[in-house]
Formats: C-alpha cells, sequence, structure tokens
C-alpha cells in the first residue's frame, strides 16, 4: 500500500523537525499511542491501539529514523505487530518553509497482514489517510503550546 | 387370503418435499457444533499471519500460563502424525509434504503453526493470542504467471520453477486442423479463484477412548469412509476402531470432499490428553484454510472454417494450486481439459495444464470442479468466433453440435458421451424465451442507445462420478435395505448428503419398489459404523450412482420377498406379484403383504428353499461410465451505461438431467447452482495481494450472491435417460454452476458488442463494466 500525502503546520522546519524527533512529543501526537521510549540515538520503541471496522488490538512496535538532513528531510522505518495483524513500512518526510509555516510531504510504502488485512482491507487506506490527519494536527497544537486535554479521541 | 389392494400412488417423478426439511427449520438437526460430551475441551488454532516466512522460533510459554490452557502444541509434536493426503497422481507430480502443523517454514496465511487446547472455546483463543513467533518473512508470490516468471520466489525451496506439473493430451492433430483453417482466433481467459462458503465452516470433534484403542470422529466432511481410512493411516489406528460421523453438513460444494490438517490434529490432541476435544472454525479461518475454486488462466485458440465449422481448440491451462496439495487439488483442471470439447463434434484438440504453486490455500474440488472453467472456456470461444464470423451465437452451435444419432458419441478427448439431443434441447431454450423475437428487441433496444445483450450457453458436464478406474478413490457406491420384522425399511447409502435430499428421495425410489408408505422408510447415512462403507458424495453422484446401488439393492429384497410369499402362499415364487405392497399369486388371487413377509422372515418358522432368514440386502454398483447431462442456459440483461450495473432481465435453463426422480430436489440444485454461477461472472473473487494476505477475507470484501440479487430462474427439462444406470438419472448438482456463467458472460459481452467489446474477464463488477463502457468512449 502507497501512503503519501501533506499536512500543513504552523512552525517552522526547525521547530516541526524536532518535534518529531521527541519521544514525548510524538507520544501524545500518535493516535492510540501509549508509550514511545527512545532505546537507541533513533530507535523509539512504542505501544499503541488500533482500532479497524471490527478489530481492535495492542501493536508493539519499533521506530528507526535515519537519512538525517535536519531540518528538511528524513527517513522513518516501521515495524509492529500485534494480535490483529502485523505492518511495516518505510517512508520519507520533507519538510519545506511555506508562508513562515512548514509543509510536511511524506511518501512510503507500507505492508499489512494478518487480521488486519483480511478483514479491515476496505478501510485501511481511509483509515491510514484520517491517523495521519490526527498526528499532524496535533502535532500542530503541541508545537503552538496549545494545551488540549479533552482532546484525546484516539 | 383374497384381498383387495390399494393402489399406491407411484412417488418417483413427484414433487415430494424433503423430509429433511422439519429438523433444519426447527433447529433441532445436529451438526458438529452441537456435538456435546462429557469433560469437552476445545481447541484454537494459531495460524500464520505471513504468506511466506521461516520459523526462527516459538514461544508458547505465556499460553501454557494462561489459566485454563491445558496443553500447547507445535510442529514439533506431531512430527509421528502423517501429513496431509493427496489421492490424486500424474505422472512426474511434485508433493509437498504438507504437515497437519508447519514445521521451520509456512507458505501461505493461515497455515496451521500450533494448536492451544483449554477447558473452554474463548480461554483457547485467548491462548492462542499468546502465542509468540520470530518470524523471519521471505517474500511470497500468489500470482501464477509471476510465479512462474524466472527468479520468482520459490513457494517450495527445492522447486525453484514453482511448477508442480505439466501435464499434456492431444487428441486428432490441432497443428494441422489449425493450418488449414480459414479462421484462428485466440483469448485470455481468467477463471478467478473462488471461496466456497458453505454456510456451515468445518468443524471436528474428536473422542479417543484408550481402553478400547477406538477414535470417533465428528467432521463436517462430504467423505465420512475415505476420511475414516485416512485419519487411520495418519494415526496409526486400526481402521475398525475409527468411526467418522458426518452429522448434518451444512454444504460443502466440495470444500468438504477433503481431509484437512484439524481433522488428524484432533484426533492426536484427544489421544495425548485422553479427553474429547473439539475444533469450529471460524468464518475468518473458513476464508482462509478451506479450499478455494477454480483459479486458471486459461490461454485458448480456436480453429474454424469461415462456415462456421469448428476443426479445433488449443488450451494453455495455468492453474493456481496454491501452496500444497489438498485431496484432489492436481486433479482438478485434468478434468477441465477432459470437457475442453463441450457438446461439439470437432476433432482436434491440444491442452496444456501448468500446474503452479503459489503461496495461497490450495484450490481443489468448487462445485463443477474443472469443468465450469472448461465450459466458460469453450462457450466463450464459440461466441467470440459467431462475432468475428458475424453468425449467430444460435446458429453456430447448431453447426457444430454432436448429433442426436451420434451416440454414444466419441469425444476428441476420449470420453464417451452416453445420451442427448443437444439441438432439441437448445431448440426448446430459444421458442420458450422467443429468441427471435428478443433479437428484434435488442435491435432496437440498440437504435435507442440501450445496450441490451442475449447470452446462450450450451454446456456439457461430465458427471455420476464415476468409474472405479476413472477416479483417485474408486468410483461405485454402495447402499443396504434392511427390512425390519416389522415391515418398516432402513436403507443406508455409501453416499453422504450434505443438504441435496436424498433422505427423500432415496425413500420415494425404495418406496415405489417395495410397495410401502413412504413414512416406513428411514434413510440413514454419514456414520461409517452404521453404514457398511462409502465413497461419498461429489461430482453429482448421490443419485445416478448411490440410487443406482440402491435400486440393486430393493430388486434383491423383491426377490427375497416373492420367494418368501411365495411359500406363504403356496405359490410359486416365479409367478407370484409383488406390487402396491401386497405378494398376490395370479392364480389364486390370495395374497399376503409385505409386512407379513417381513415378520416370517424373520420368525424363521418357514425357510423358502435355497434362502434363509432375515430381508436384508446390500450391493455395491460400479458404473460402467459416467453420465453427461447438458443443457441450454439464456440470460437476457441489460447494462446501465451511467452506472455500470448489469440487470437480469430473463434467465432461461432447459436442462436434460436424465430421469427425474424428484422435481422439487432439482429445481433447489438448480436454483442454487445458478446463485453460485452468477456469483463467479457477477461479483466474486478471492485476492490475494503480492504479499501473500488475503484481501477478500470475510463477507464486506467478498461478494457472495443475496437473494434480492438474483433474476427469476424459468426452468424446463428435455429428458434422454442415462443409458448407464437404471434409474436413467444424470445428476444436477452442478448443472446450474457450469451453465449459468457463460451465458451470464456471453449476455453481457452481446451487449457491449457494439463498443467492440469481444471479452470480458470475471467478476464483472459494475465498476470494472463501467470503466470499460467509459474507456472506449474515450
Amino acid at each position: 500500500m502507497k501512503v503519501a500525502g501533506t499536512a500543513q503546520l504552523p512552525f517552522p522546519p526547525e521547530r516541526a523537525y524536532d518535534l518529531m524527533q521527541d519521544p514525548a512529543a510524538l507520544q501524545k501526537a500518535i493516535p492510540g499511542c501509549n508509550s514511545l521510549e527512545r532505546t537507541g540515538d533513533d530507535e523509539y520503541k512504542l505501544s499503541l491501539k488500533m482500532v479497524l471496522a471490527s478489530l481492535s488490538g495492542q501493536f508493539e512496535g519499533k521506530v528507526l529514523l535515519t537519512d538525517h538532513n535536519r531540518p528538511y528531510s528524513f527517513k522513518m522505518l516501521v515495524e509492529g505487530s500485534g494480535k490483529i495483524g502485523f505492518v511495516k513500512g518505510e517512508g520519507v518526510l520533507s519538510l519545506m518553509l511555506l508562508d513562515g509555516g512548514t509543509e510536511v510531504a511524506y511518501e512510503g510504502e507500507a505492508q499489512i497482514g494478518g487480521s488486519i488485512a483480511s478483514v479491515g482491507q476496505r478501510l485501511i487506506d481511509t483509515t491510514s489517510k484520517l491517523l495521519v490527519k490526527r498526528f499532524f494536527k496535533k502535532l500542530a497544537k503541541i508545537g503552538s503550546g496549545e494545551t488540549d486535554a479533552a482532546e484525546d479521541e484516539a | 387370503m383374497a384381498t383387495t389392494v390399494t393402489k399406491l400412488e407411484k412417488l418417483v417423478g413427484k414433487r415430494v418435499r424433503r423430509r429433511e426439511d422439519p429438523r433444519l427449520i426447527t433447529g433441532t438437526a445436529m451438526y458438529v457444533e452441537d456435538v456435546k460430551l462429557p469433560d469437552l475441551h476445545h481447541a484454537a488454532i494459531f495460524r500464520s499471519p505471513h504468506g511466506a516466512a521461516n520459523i526462527r522460533s516459538i514461544d508458547v510459554s505465556k499460553a501454557l500460563a494462561l489459566p485454563g490452557v491445558v496443553a500447547v502444541y507445535t510442529g514439533k509434536d506431531i512430527l509421528g502424525v502423517g501429513s496431509v493426503v493427496c489421492a490424486a497422481d500424474l505422472p512426474g507430480l511434485r508433493k509437498p509434504v504438507h504437515h497437519i502443523l508447519a514445521q521451520d517454514r509456512v507458505y501461505f496465511v493461515g497455515h496451521a503453526v500450533a494448536v492451544v487446547i483449554a477447558k473452554d472455546r474463548y480461554i483457547a483463543a485467548d491462548g492462542a493470542d499468546l502465542i509468540e513467533v520470530d518470524w523471519a518473512p521471505t517474500q511470497a508470490v500468489t500470482d501464477p504467471e509471476k510465479a512462474l516468471a524466472a527468479g520468482a520466489p520459490a513457494v517450495h525451496p527445492e522447486w525453484p520453477d514453482n511448477t508442480a506439473f505439466v501435464f499434456d493430451q492431444k487428441g486428432g492433430d490441432y497443428a494441422a486442423a489449425a493450418a488449414s483453417a480459414e479462421v484462428v482466433l485466440r483469448q485470455r481467459i481468467i477463471s478467478q479463484r473462488l471461496v466456497p462458503n458453505a454456510m456451515e465452516t468445518r468443524g471436528v470433534v474428536a473422542d479417543w477412548k484408550a481402553a478400547d484403542r477406538s477414535l470417533t470422529v465428528w467432521t463436517s466432511t462430504q467423505i465420512p469412509h475415505l476420511a475414516r481410512s485416512i485419519l487411520a493411516g495418519q494415526l496409526g489406528l486400526d481402521e475398525n476402531r475409527v468411526r467418522v460421523i458426518a452429522p448434518e453438513v451444512g454444504g460443502g460444494f466440495g470444500s468438504k470432499l477433503n481431509v484437512y490438517p484439524e481433522e488428524a490434529l484432533m484426533g492426536f490432541v484427544s489421544m495425548k490428553l485422553n479427553k474429547p476435544v473439539k475444533w469450529i472454525e471460524s468464518r475468518r479461518e473458513n476464508f482462509q484454510t478451506t479450499i478455494h475454486g477454480r483459479g486458471h488462466v486459461d490461454y485458448l485458440e480456436i480453429a474454424a472454417n469461415r462456415d462456421g465449422t469448428i476443426l479445433g481448440l488449443k488450451l494453455k491451462l495455468i492453474q493456481d494450486l496454491g501452496a500444497y496439495h489438498q485431496l484432489l487439488t492436481p486433479a482438478i483442471p485434468t478434468l477441465s481439459v477432459l470437457m475442453m470439447p463441450g457438446l461439439y463434434k470437432f476433432r482436434n484438440i491440444e491442452a496444456q495444464v501448468i500446474g503452479v504453486f503459489t503461496n495461497a490455500v490450495p484450490t481443489d474440488a468448487y462445485r463443477g470442479a474443472g469443468r465450469p472453467e472448461a465450459t466458460h472456456g469453450i462457450e466463450r470461444m464459440v461466441d467470440i468466433l459467431a462475432a468475428e464470423l458475424k453468425m449467430d451465437p444460435a446458429e453456430l452451435r447448431y453447426k457444430n453440435f454432436a448429433g442426436k444419432d451420434d451416440f454414444p458419441f466419441l469425444t476428441a478427448t476420449g470420453l464417451t458421451y452416453d445420451s442427448g439431443d443437444y439441438a432439441a434441447t437448445l431448440d426448446v431454450a430459444l421458442e420458450k424465451i422467443d429468441y427471435k423475437g428478443l433479437r428484434k428487441e435488442q435491435a432496437k433496444a440498440r437504435a435507442e442507445g440501450r445496450y441490451m445483450g442475449i447470452g446462450i450457453s450450451t454446456y456439457g458436464e461430465l458427471c455420476a462420478f464415476g468409474p472405479s478406474p476413472a477416479t483417485p478413490a474408486g468410483g461405485w457406491e454402495s447402499a443396504t435395505v434392511k427390512v425390519e420384522p416389522s415391515g418398516k425399511v432402513t436403507v443406508m447409502t455409501g453416499c453422504s448428503p450434505h443438504g441435496q435430499g436424498q433422505e427423500t428421495s432415496f425413500a420415494q425410489i425404495a418406496a415405489d419398489e417395495l410397495g410401502v408408505p413412504i413414512d416406513d422408510i428411514l434413510v440413514l447415512h454419514g456414520d461409517t459404523a452404521i453404514v457398511q462403507y462409502g465413497i461419498g458424495t461429489f461430482g453429482s453422484r448421490n443419485t445416478a450412482v448411490g440410487g443406482a446401488a440402491l435400486h440393486y439393492a430393493l430388486q434383491d429384497i423383491r426377490d427375497k420377498a416373492k420367494k418368501f410369499g411365495a411359500k406363504m402362499l403356496d405359490a410359486d415364487a416365479e409367478t407370484v406379484i409383488l406390487e402396491d405392497g401386497h405378494c398376490t399369486d395370479p392364480k389364486t388371487g390370495n395374497s399376503v403383504t409385505f409386512q407379513q413377509i417381513a415378520a416370517a422372515a424373520y420368525r424363521g418358522n418357514i425357510i423358502p428353499t435355497g434362502s434363509e432368514p432375515g430381508l436384508v440386502a446390500t450391493r455395491f454398483w460400479e458404473p460402467s461410465n459416467f453420465a453427461y447431462p447438458y443443457g441450454a442456459h439464456i440470460i437476457v440483461s441489460e447494462v446501465d451505461p451511467e452506472t455500470g450495473q448489469i440487470t437480469i432481465k430473463r434467465y432461461m435453463a432447459v436442462d436434460d438431467i436424465g430421469n427425474i426422480i424428484n422435481p422439487l430436489l432439482v429445481d433447489g440444485q438448480l436454483h442454487g447452482g445458478v446463485a453460485q454461477g452468477l456469483g463467479q461472472a457477477l461479483w466474486e473473487h478471492g485476492v490475494y495481494d503480492d504479499n501473500g494476505q488475503l484481501v477478500t477475507g470475510e463477507f464486506m470484501d467478498y461478494t457472495m450472491p443475496r437473494a434480492r440479487m438474483m433474476p427469476w430462474v424459468e426452468s424446463a427439462h428435455t429428458i434422454t435417460p442415462s443409458p448407464v444406470n437404471p434409474l436413467g438419472a444424470k445428476g444436477v448438482g452442478e448443472a446450474g454452476t457450469i451453465g449459468s456463467t457463460p451465458a451470464m458472460v456471453n449476455s453481457v459481452v452481446d451487449a457491449l458488442s457494439p463498443l467492440g467489446v469481444r471479452h470480458i474477464d470475471m467478476p464483472m463488477t459494475s465498476e470494472k463494466i463501467w470503466k470499460l463502457i467509459h474507456g472506449s468512449k474515450a
């Protein structure tokens, strides 16, 4: 499955770039994420709850960040698995200054297996878009210093 | 003793209501899931989420630690159990050893890796969730043509070309025919993977009694006796100490013409734990691990003259086998080759089947098993030829039909068709639907810019399986008729019906032969401890083969009853008449009832010379040939260019299935068959992605036909009895599936032919049709 799109953040690329490497910010921004910790220089371990169609389950995974080119781009490799399946993917995030803010362009490929592939197939595309949208929306708020306790909707 | 004998109504040929239905519609039928035993344990199976992966390690400790979990077994535990059996054989066939639990690698999504046994089903499922496997995924391949390409990932490392077998068959000289032909046309035709989707998923209960060294297995199967033999072999048990019971079986369509890993696995577990154990397949497991059907890519070539004479047919058939062989997997495409000639008399044929391993669940027999694919191929090619020659497709068919005087008709593939009058059947269909009028209506519709199509399929099929030399595990069938001392009649049949209604039709046959009320007859089946032996149910064989065995057993009962009757009447056994439940001496008019004869036979006071007490007969009947039903299905359709939606306006089915025992059952079989055939033509498709994930893994993504999507089926019959069996029956279990699919595609192609459309691959979804229409306008 191809994943591609763009998102806007209301602060400059340097801030956006750093936020996207900050475990505390990421944990808050990633929908359903209940823990995220740094395990190595560019390695993170995370645990999140995923809901898709009639399925829901805990995912344990790791994230690897490489090809750093602050504040322009970096590469992200994600691997996660749980009772309801597994996800494996990699993508490049490019950051660009736009009207004083940042435009993030992401492009990558994901492989999905297990129950989520056979049961939630028709929803994966729209759900992943929705999750990405939520992620950036939250990140925008965190980066702007907004507090939003009431908005834990994921 | 002179009596007035009341004439009993003959039941064969009547619409007798199904005697099975009261228990089904009152919820009192017993399926495998309904089997409850003291201390019953439950199994859940941990399966591969990967299409291809090596197993580095398996950690079952967390599962074992879960309260309520009794045991967990993995591949290393089951090495003493025989692997899954494939009964089919072909020269040079490569057979992967498929253990009942995976060893060091998995090769399709759903491959069983471990089994968790617990006190209840929910704990077992929770336990399975706690199993941790360290996977090393490898690249999968699911498209059979990609699997054949150089450098493709190997499904089985020992066979890097992914080729399980190459099978060639020739008849006549196709190359010469093609060289002399005025027209040679080619088309690639796909018969897509289908998921059989029996309403009842699979299920197994195994109960080991160590003291008796005996194992009882309830399983949802079409072949209880073959399953018993196979299970005894896999588990190293005595065949006579294994009892297999197929209770109510909620559909199979060929998918239960198999012995799966779970059957031996439950036997193994029950023997290990000394406890009864149950496994019920979930719907998701059913999608992933019960066989699929079809899976063809066919390259067809037809050679003909401009006057419409078909000279020959060439086929390269790429069969997606899946990752291993189930019971008959490699044999199914060879049936397609046999039926390639359809109803036509051309003599030249050249076929090659390439069986290809893919990282997918195996394909195997699914309603029609090889013949729907063949029929779709030939019936599409005939229409493609008609379009090329600008000839009416009905006329082209008439020109090439084997004639009614050609029977027994030897086909280009070496089959001997038993009986038929193909032109007469098509006559009836064309007349009933007013074909000429429809063509006029179509011309008018086209002038108005509407897309109306008329699709004909004149299908033939090979069924009533079959002569034993032509079947992998014996093709005969058996019947026992046991007249009880009271005159009540128990019939035990070796075919194991799973919804077709033989408890009704066999009772009709027995009632007519013995002259007893149908309510006096009980038909038993599906239990190896009750039934003598049997092959099972598949290939439209129950009536034509099992019914024939019953017919002969009934003749034995009649002969013996006449001997007893004659003795009781002090008459000659050669001249007494057994009719309407009475044995009558025509000289005196004296008679005794069938019930009196039964009582006497068991009382034993008078025994006719050369006879013996009791009134029981068993017959094993071997057919000398298959039977060959055929028919003409015509579909009138209209395509909405705005939405791509196909509407079926009329459906005409004229089928010749030989003599009909019960028209109600025939209608039911036809309607169900048509639904499944239209399902393939219009909606159904089992899709794997390139990583081996089954992306149509539930009913939200796999479109099953619904009642509202079905047309009204107008049905009629011509009858040419089969000379192969004494009932003259041919078989109807698969006819609807085989006839409907090409009729549907031919109809839609005909509708869209003004746009230059020559072929459409199935399923013909609205999206596909819309793109076709709008693409061609662009």
